[in-house]
Order: C-alpha cells, then sequence, then structure tokens
C-alpha cells in the first residue's frame, strides 16, 4: 500500500511541473485566442540555457532564474515583432508559424549542444533523500513541488489580487473593451506572452536534473501541456492545476502498475474526460 | 477542349507522374513523392475543403503501414487485399479520432488531434507484441500485383513498384477530385466558410465532417501501406507526431483548397528535403523559416505563387494571344476569406 501512497506523493511532484508547464499555455490562450506551439520549445530552451548556464559555472540558483528570464525576454521580443502582426489572420497561420518557430528552435538547440541527451545534477544541498515518517523521498523533487507551488500562488495573486490580473481577465472576456477604457491592450498582450514562455522556461529548467536535457523534450511537452489543458480546460487556471496533478499522478501510479504504459494511460485519462466533461474540467462551454 | 479543362487537374497530376522519373533518379525518392502527396492529399481535404487543421495524419499513416506489414508478414495476403485492409484500418481509426475531435471547433480541435497523434505513438509503443515497439515490423515483403495467379505488374525493382504506385496515384486524385467537385466537397466548403451559416441551411455539419475525416483516414492508411511495402518497414516514426507535422507542413507549403496544389507541396518537402539534408543535416531550421514566412507572407503557399505568376504572364501576354492554354488557368475558387 505504501507504495502507491509514495507514488501519488511523487505524481504531486510531477504533476505541479506538468501545471507550471500548461499554465502559460493556458493563460496565453485565455488572454490572445491564440494556441501557442511553440510552447514545448521554450520548454526546450528554458531547459537548454540552465544545463549551459550551469556548464559555464553559474550556480543552480542563479541558472533557475536566469534561464527563464532570458526564454521570456525572447518570447517578448518575438511577441513585440512579429506574433501581433499576425494576430487579425485564421487561427491556422498562428499555428504554423509557432510551429515553424518551434522547429527552428529545436533545431537551432541540435546544431549548438548535439542530437544526444545530457544530465544535470541537482546542486549538493538538493541531493540525497529525506525521510517522510516511514517514506523516502528525493530531496530534489521535494524542492520542485515547494517551488511550483510558491510559483503557483504567485501567478494566482498576480491574476486574482492585481490590476494586472484583473485587466488580463477582463482582456479575455473582451480586448475591445479593455482598451477602449484607455489601457495599452498591445502591451499587456506582450507581458502575458513573456510571462507564459517565461514560466514554460522555468518548467523546463527545473525538470531538467529530473529527467536530463534533449532536444525532443520540447515535443513530448507540449502533448503534456496540450493534454492538462484539454482535461483542466483552455483558459482556466484551476483546470491548469487540476489538470497538472490528475496527469502527473495517473502517469505515477501506472509506472508501478504498468510502467510501459504509464505515457498512454495519460492520454486514456485525457480520452476519458472529453467523454464526460468535452470543454474540460473547469472549461467554460464555447 | 472542354474535357481538358474539366480534367486538367488530373492530367496534371498525370504529367507530374510521367515527368518524375525524368527528374528524379531514384525510384525510391519518386515513389516517396507520390506516397507523401497521398497523405498531404488526405490532409488537404480536411483543411483545405473542410477548414479542419489535423495534427493526426501520422496516425493514420502509421496504422495504415503497421496494418499491411501485419497482414502481409502473418497471412501471405496478396497486393491489393492488404492495401485495401491499410485504408480500411485507416479510415477506422479515423473514425475513432474524428468521432472525440470533431465535437470541439478552432483549436481545441487542433490541440485534440495532436494529443491523440501522441496517443497512438505511445500505444503503437507500448503494444511492442503487435508493433515490433521500437524495431517497428521488420521484412515485410513486397508481392507483384497478381490477379488469378497471374502476374499483372511485377514491383520488385523500385521503378516498377513506381508504376503500381503512379497508377494508385492517379486513381486516388481521380476519385478526391470527384469528391471535391461533387455536393459532398460543396458543402464541406460551406461548413469551413462558415459553420453557423451550413448547419442553419441544415446540413448535419457533424457528420459531414467526420465523413471528411473517415475519406482523410482512409487515403492516408493508404499512403502508409504503400510505404510499408516501399520500405520494407513499418517503423515507430511512421506514427510519431514528426510524421503528422510533415504532412501538415507538405499541404499548407503546397496551399490549401486545390488538391493539386498537395502534390506540389509534397514533391517540394521530398526533394528539397533529400537534397538539403545532404547538403545540412539541420535542413529543418530552414523548413521551419520557410512554414514562418508561409504564415507572414504567402498564405495559398506555393500554388499560390505558381498562380500569381502565371496571372502575371498572361497579363503580360493578353495582347498577343487570346486563348491561353487551359491547363493554365486558373480557375480555382477561394476558399479562404
Amino acid at each position: 500500500m505504501n507504495i502507491y501512497i509514495l507514488q501519488i506523493a511523487n505524481g504531486i511532484g510531477i504533476g505541479m511541473l506538468y501545471f507550471l508547464l500548461a499554465v502559460g499555455l493556458s493563460i496565453v490562450f485565455g488572454l490572445l485566442r491564440f494556441v501557442n506551439f511553440s510552447h514545448g520549445a521554450f520548454y526546450l530552451i528554458g531547459a537548454y540555457f540552465s544545463f549551459q548556464l550551469g556548464e559555464m559555472g553559474l550556480n543552480f540558483w542563479w541558472s533557475l532564474l536566469v534561464a527563464p528570464l532570458i526564454v521570456g525576454v525572447f518570447a517578448w521580443l518575438v511577441e513585440k515583432f512579429v506574433l501581433r502582426h499576425i494576430y487579425a489572420l485564421p487561427h491556422h497561420f498562428h499555428i504554423l508559424f509557432t510551429v515553424g518557430l518551434a522547429l527552428v528552435l529545436q533545431e537551432a538547440v541540435i546544431s549548438y549542444w548535439g542530437p544526444l541527451g545530457n544530465n544535470i545534477s541537482p546542486p549538493d544541498i538538493l541531493q540525497g533523500v529525506v525521510m517522510l515518517g516511514s517514506f523516502i523521498f528525493p530531496k530534489y523533487r521535494l524542492f520542485v513541488i515547494a517551488v511550483t507551488a510558491v510559483m503557483a500562488l504567485v501567478l494566482w495573486w498576480v491574476l486574482e489580487g492585481t490590476r494586472l490580473g484583473a485587466i488580463v481577465r477582463a482582456g479575455s472576456e473582451s480586448t475591445e473593451m479593455v482598451s477602449l477604457l484607455g489601457l495599452n491592450i498591445d502591451r499587456i498582450f506582450s507581458l502575458v506572452f513573456a510571462l507564459g514562455a517565461l514560466t514554460a522556461g522555468l518548467a523546463g529548467a527545473l525538470a531538467a536534473p529530473i529527467r536530463g536535457v534533449d532536444p525532443f523534450m520540447g515535443v513530448e511537452a507540449l502533448g503534456i501541456a496540450f493534454v492538462v489543458v484539454v482535461i483542466g480546460g483552455l483558459g482556466s487556471f484551476f483546470g491548469a492545476l487540476a489538470g497538472g496533478l490528475l496527469v502527473g499522478i495517473v502517469q505515477s501510479l501506472m509506472s508501478t502498475i504498468w510502467s510501459e504504459g504509464a505515457h498512454l494511460m495519460i492520454y486514456v485519462a485525457m480520452a476519458a474526460v472529453m467523454l464526460l466533461r468535452p470543454n474540460g474540467l473547469f472549461g467554460r462551454s464555447s | 477542349m472542354k474535357i481538358f479543362v474539366h480534367y486538367r487537374f488530373t492530367l496534371l497530376v498525370i504529367a507530374v507522374v510521367l515527368l518524375l522519373p525524368l527528374m528524379v533518379s531514384s525510384g525510391t525518392l519518386a515513389t516517396e513523392v507520390l506516397i507523401f502527396a497521398l497523405a498531404a492529399l488526405g490532409c488537404n481535404l480536411l483543411l483545405g475543403y473542410t477548414g479542419l487543421m489535423s495534427f493526426g495524419q501520422g496516425i493514420f499513416l502509421g496504422v495504415g503501414s503497421y496494418a499491411t506489414g501485419l497482414v502481409l508478414l502473418h497471412w501471405q495476403v496478396s497486393l491489393l487485399p492488404s492495401l485495401l485492409i491499410a485504408m480500411l484500418v485507416g479510415a477506422f481509426v479515423a473514425l475513432l479520432v474524428g468521432w472525440f475531435s470533431i465535437r470541439q471547433r478552432g483549436t481545441y480541435f487542433v490541440m485534440l488531434t495532436l494529443a491523440f497523434a501522441q496517443m497512438f505513438y505511445f500505444l503503437a509503443y507500448t503494444l511492442k507484441d503487435v508493433t515490433g515497439g521500437d524495431n517497428g515490423l521488420l521484412n515485410i515483403p513486397r508481392p507483384n500485383l497478381a490477379l488469378f495467379g497471374k502476374v499483372l505488374l511485377p514491383t520488385t525493382s523500385a521503378w516498377q513498384y513506381y508504376s503500381f504506385v503512379a497508377i494508385v496515384f492517379v486513381l486516388v486524385f481521380w476519385l478526391l477530385q470527384r469528391i471535391v467537385d461533387s455536393v459532398l466537397g460543396r458543402t464541406l466548403l460551406a461548413i469551413s466558410d462558415n459553420e453557423t451559416r451550413a448547419a442553419a441551411v441544415g446540413y448535419n455539419i457533424t457528420l459531414l465532417k467526420l465523413a471528411a475525416f473517415v475519406i482523410s483516414g482512409a487515403v492516408t492508411g493508404l499512403a502508409g501501406g504503400l510505404h510499408a511495402m516501399m520500405t520494407g518497414l513499418a517503423p515507430l516514426s511512421n506514427i510519431e507526431y514528426h510524421t503528422s507535422e510533415s504532412i501538415l507542413i507538405m499541404t499548407v507549403i503546397g496551399g490549401t483548397g486545390n488538391l493539386f496544389a498537395s502534390v506540389l507541396g509534397a514533391a517540394f518537402y521530398v526533394l528539397i528535403g533529400n537534397w538539403l539534408s545532404s547538403l545540412w543535416p539541420r535542413w529543418l531550421m530552414l523548413l521551419g523559416l520557410l512554414l514562418i514566412a508561409v504564415s507572414l507572407y504567402m498564405h495559398k503557399g506555393l500554388y499560390g505563387v505558381a498562380q500569381s505568376l502565371v496571372a502575371c504572364l498572361k497579363s503580360g501576354r493578353r495582347s498577343k494571344e487570346a486563348d491561353p492554354e487551359p491547363m493554365n488557368n486558373p480557375e480555382i475558387k477561394e476558399t479562404h476569406s
């Protein structure tokens, strides 16, 4: 029995990471009505930047901070100079653009760091395990849960408690209305897009010591982020949280029961939720 | 003359099929062009005619190649039945995936098809006993085209197989062109233009979309079956996200809303990809840049570029000639607002 409780705890760790991965995608969609297919690539370069900064001798804590920031600034520039010119086009051109961007980023990663994966070790203080009662839990995973929980609280506070959050929420209802109120909606779009990319980059940097870095982790992450928002409901903060945890726990539990099918069961869970609630757990009907 | 205008795209495709061997030195490469052109046709039926952007086309290609591989390996069936099975399996899986995905619109639909692509990838990966997992199916035989024990067309050499694939390709193209020119095709266009209005007129939107999905799945499954026989393999990579993405990219680069455009797109992708990848292994980066360019500047893809070139040439010589060649006559319906 204990093994299942441990796996649930493990699943919460993975699930929080999935939440962080998916929440940016969801918020960006909520405000911009824009599905970002390069979200997985932002996760990928977040992981590789933190790897590179570590190689260059920067300490882990700084690289965890700096790598997502670089990703955020990069996304901010992309939004500012290109993306905003294609918002008016039909959605499949958004998808094409971001798929193209993801390809470019992935190939850039391969040409600089090579096609093979690399490992990152967590800092000394986070290596090893802690005893939680009779359970053994890796320290680093506990750290990931803590960081993602803090990020979830911060994001929730930003969205629900600040003026910016109020504007973002209003903007997802009607961008025209927000700009009529005299707010610079373009700047808010850039900011939200950059924030979405930053959270993906942070998820990548946090995941790197657990799973290592490889050039194809972006595609996998994109698939999982989609499943999380499909389960939770597109554009919903709590949907991303519930979806992330559900996916994490399913994956973790299944890896003890049927390790080969662990990834498959994520998608089966998605299909099950789709059958019961086509718009996701927290989705509004469109 | 009228018959040339009416069948202009089928005639163009026949021309392409006959010219490919002159332009490409490898029979396998030429066959690959036609196989991926088939897959792109299936994708275009969804994107160009029904307005559905599917990231799941790799599923149908993958299951088609597994189905053909399995029946050829285990049951020693002949050529045509094994392809028929690939088509049926492709259509059936498309029915399943479509049944789930079609209820959703726009971006949600796109995300769902991608999630299903991942699902089938992991399914194929998990069912090692059936699919061979990471290794895929190996040593798939390629039977001759035979009827009642009499060999009609041998398929042993690459060029012999090419001629078989070419016949299949022209047939499927002609059929699909008939479908898009039929009432069904026009109704699909109406759905892609304005779904709500089409529903208000009384069309059963879900059923029609599902029909498009199933046809697309059958064609793509057929492409998968042909691919398995071409390479003698049904690898896991056939069902990967990357395959779905490539099929979609070919379709978009060719141009949507016209079936012949998909042939251009697939030929461009396969031939340029083959050439560039020998020069620079990271050629996909150029492809990514091309996609960005398409999404920013050339919304109708290569076909759109060709069309405007033809229009340019025509306006240049209009004073000299009154009757332009029928094949250059771009009587293409606008499909995107």
